[in-house]
């Protein structure tokens, strides 16, 4: 179980008192996003902890993946989308027009709800985020790849078939092949856009065990639409609604005693 | 049968038995005429080859392999000498110059078209690539002829002259006198003639890709360049070779264009500036005022063409499993 070595001292980590707050690592102010003239985010008022796993939970169609988007960025490959007011990483100006795009995306990693292995090998999927970076030799380069899928809990399975194509493993594999391959990169923060809704229950369960253990050394973002999940994995969540943020808080007490109405709606199943 | 004598009832007086082998004899039809139309496919294709062969026979006997390797082509001299090796020469170095060319400009194109361009921009150069495909054969071939060859004799072939002259390899494919007629012309015609193949067919597969594939790799910090270059193209690269096969084939086998603008010389010559032939020239321009051992000979350049091509695909086929090989099985 050694590519479980970063993760010892996480094992079994269930928030249960309040946690110490962190410091923040993304904050939003009154950030608003349009699509064209649809109003898809009004006001959002929120930070990210440094290392902390937050979790953005609401119906269908509430902003959770939308909000996500922006962090790193992604909504500017469409036209007719933008953003407004004000969102840091660190002392970085996300929305800043001139911002360097690939430099962000290095920073802040995503992986998404269908997993989206390159058309290449597995070595490959990984070195390739690597080699965007980095010149490196190749033996380094094996090492990087090894750590790398280790991280992403799937080195025991693939060892013997690096040069296999990614598109050979099974849902589950691929799509931690793809956390491999956003760890590899060493960002600060990772998105994880419902990253288990592809995914059979034991994926699941792995990838939410794969979760704990990153947030030792990142800064987490998941939306899920399975409440269990954010109850289990997350430190704090947020619950959205019509493009608002209603209530954001520990998670714990999210689940035990929301203080939104709305919230408590939701997360008791009477709507969504 | 009591069931099914219900169920009839049931549905009036409607006999389903008679209906159902109504539908039998549909399909048995259908069957017979799709059957009829893939055999007929290898029926023509067969008997092409064979007529191709009968007709080139007593060239194959007379010349034998040496056919291949004979640069001269005398059809008046008493014996006639027939040697296919400048058409051969010609007809593979215009392909591989108007490949060259054509590859990487059509699949920029491409590229542009379906990642960088803005919205409005997007149908008039589509519409302008398709019209290309469009204009019929005899028009580019007019156009290299009155346009492009006197540019390229008094403009571009001195101007390339003067920077390579000297240059061991590259000062011999430049010189020469300036001619209008050239294989160069000829490839520069081909490239646009089969630009629209490869664009049309790389656009149509790019825009297969997944958006959130692309995504995946604009959210590790790709360029767009490194996104079409590592994710793109792998993912479609099937699609954009059967592209560049037509192409391919369409420049090998182009025949009025071609004939209008390579000069028709069977002589080879190191440099692209001087005049030669393909196959496809020398049969359209020979052809008519050919008779007995020279029209064989014509008729075996045809089955050489037909030979080539078929090597040109199976090459492909090949490079294509070598990387799917390589991407890993």
């Amino acid at each position: 179980m050694t590519e479980l070595s970063i993760s010892t001292t996480a094992a079994g980590h269930v928030p249960q008192a309040p946690l110490p707050e962190a410091a923040p690592k993304v904050t939003a102010r009154n950030l608003n996003f349009y699509y064209g003239e649809h109003h898809a985010l009004k006001n959002i008022n929120l930070t990210l902890g440094t290392n902390r796993v937050t979790a953005f939970i609401g119906p269908s169609g509430c902003g959770k993946s939308t909000l996500l988007r922006i962090f790193n960025r992604m909504y500017d490959l469409y036209p007719g989308q933008r953003a407004v007011g004000q969102l840091m990483l660190d002392q970085t100006n996300i929305l800043d027009p001139k911002l360097d795009l690939n430099l962000l995306r290095a920073r802040v990693g995503m992986v998404f709800q269908k997993p989206t292995p390159f058309p290449m090998t597995i070595y490959e999927n990984i070195a390739f985020g690597i080699r965007l970076y980095e010149k490196i030799s190749k033996s380094e380069m094996d090492g990087r790849v090894e750590k790398a899928l280790r991280g992403g809990a799937l080195w025991n399975e693939v060892k013997d078939k690096l040069n296999a194509s990614g598109l050979s493993l099974s849902g589950g594999q691929q799509q931690r092949l793809c956390i491999a391959r956003t760890v590899a990169v060493r960002p600060e923060v990772i998105l994880f856009d419902e990253p288990c809704s592809a995914l059979d229950p034991i994926s699941t369960a792995k990838v939410e065990e794969l979760i704990q253990e990153l947030s030792e050394d990142y800064t987490i973002a998941i939306v899920t639409h399975n409440m269990q999940q954010a109850a289990r994995v997350s430190d704090k969540t947020a619950f959205m609604y019509l493009g608002e943020l209603i209530e954001f808080d520990d998670t714990n007490k999210i689940f035990t005693s929301p203080s939104d109405r709305r919230t408590q709606d939701y997360i008791t199943g009477r709507f969504g | 049968m009591a069931v099914q004598g219900d169920v009839m009832e049931a549905a009036g007086p409607y006999d389903r038995a008679k209906a159902l082998s109504a539908f039998k004899l549909g399909d048995a039809t259908f069957y017979w005429i799709t059957r009829v139309s893939a055999i007929s496919v290898l029926l023509i294709l067969g008997g092409i080859i064979l007529s191709l062969i009968i007709g080139a026979w007593p060239a194959m006997r007379e010349y034998g392999f040496s056919f291949l390797f004979t640069q001269r082509w005398a059809p008046s001299a008493d014996p006639p000498v027939l040697g296919a090796l400048g058409p051969i020469y010609g007809t593979l170095i215009t392909s591989v110059i108007a490949m060259l060319i054509a590859i990487p400009v059509g699949i920029g194109i491409a590229v542009f078209l379906t990642e960088l361009c803005p919205q409005w921009l997007r149908r008039p150069i589509g519409i302008a690539v398709e019209l290309l495909a469009g204009i019929p054969s005899i028009i580019y071939g007019m156009w290299g002829f009155f346009v492009l060859g006197p540019f390229l004799a008094n403009t571009f072939q001195p101007f390339m002259i003067r920077i390579f002259d000297g240059v061991p390899v590259l000062g011999a494919i430049f010189a020469g006198p300036p001619s209008y007629l050239s294989l160069f012309n000829a490839s520069l015609i081909l490239a646009i003639m089969v630009l629209p193949f490869i664009t049309a067919i790389s656009v149509d597969v790019f825009k297969t890709v997944p958006p959130v594939l692309k995504e995946a790799a604009y959210g590790m910090g790709c360029t767009t360049w490194e996104v079409v270059r590592s994710v793109v193209i792998p993912y479609t690269r099937v699609g954009v070779i059967g592209g560049i096969m037509l192409a391919l084939g369409r420049a090998l086998g182009e025949t009025m264009a071609v004939t209008f603008i390579i000069g028709n010389s069977f002589r080879i010559s190191s440099s692209i500036f001087a005049p030669g032939t393909t196959i496809s020239a020398a049969i359209a321009s020979e052809f008519a005022e050919s008779d007995g051992l020279h029209q064989s000979g014509l008729i075996l350049l045809g089955l050489l063409l037909f030979v080539l091509t078929f090597f040109v695909l199976a090459a492909a086929r090949l490079m294509l499993m070598r990387l799917e090989m390589k991407a890993g099985k």
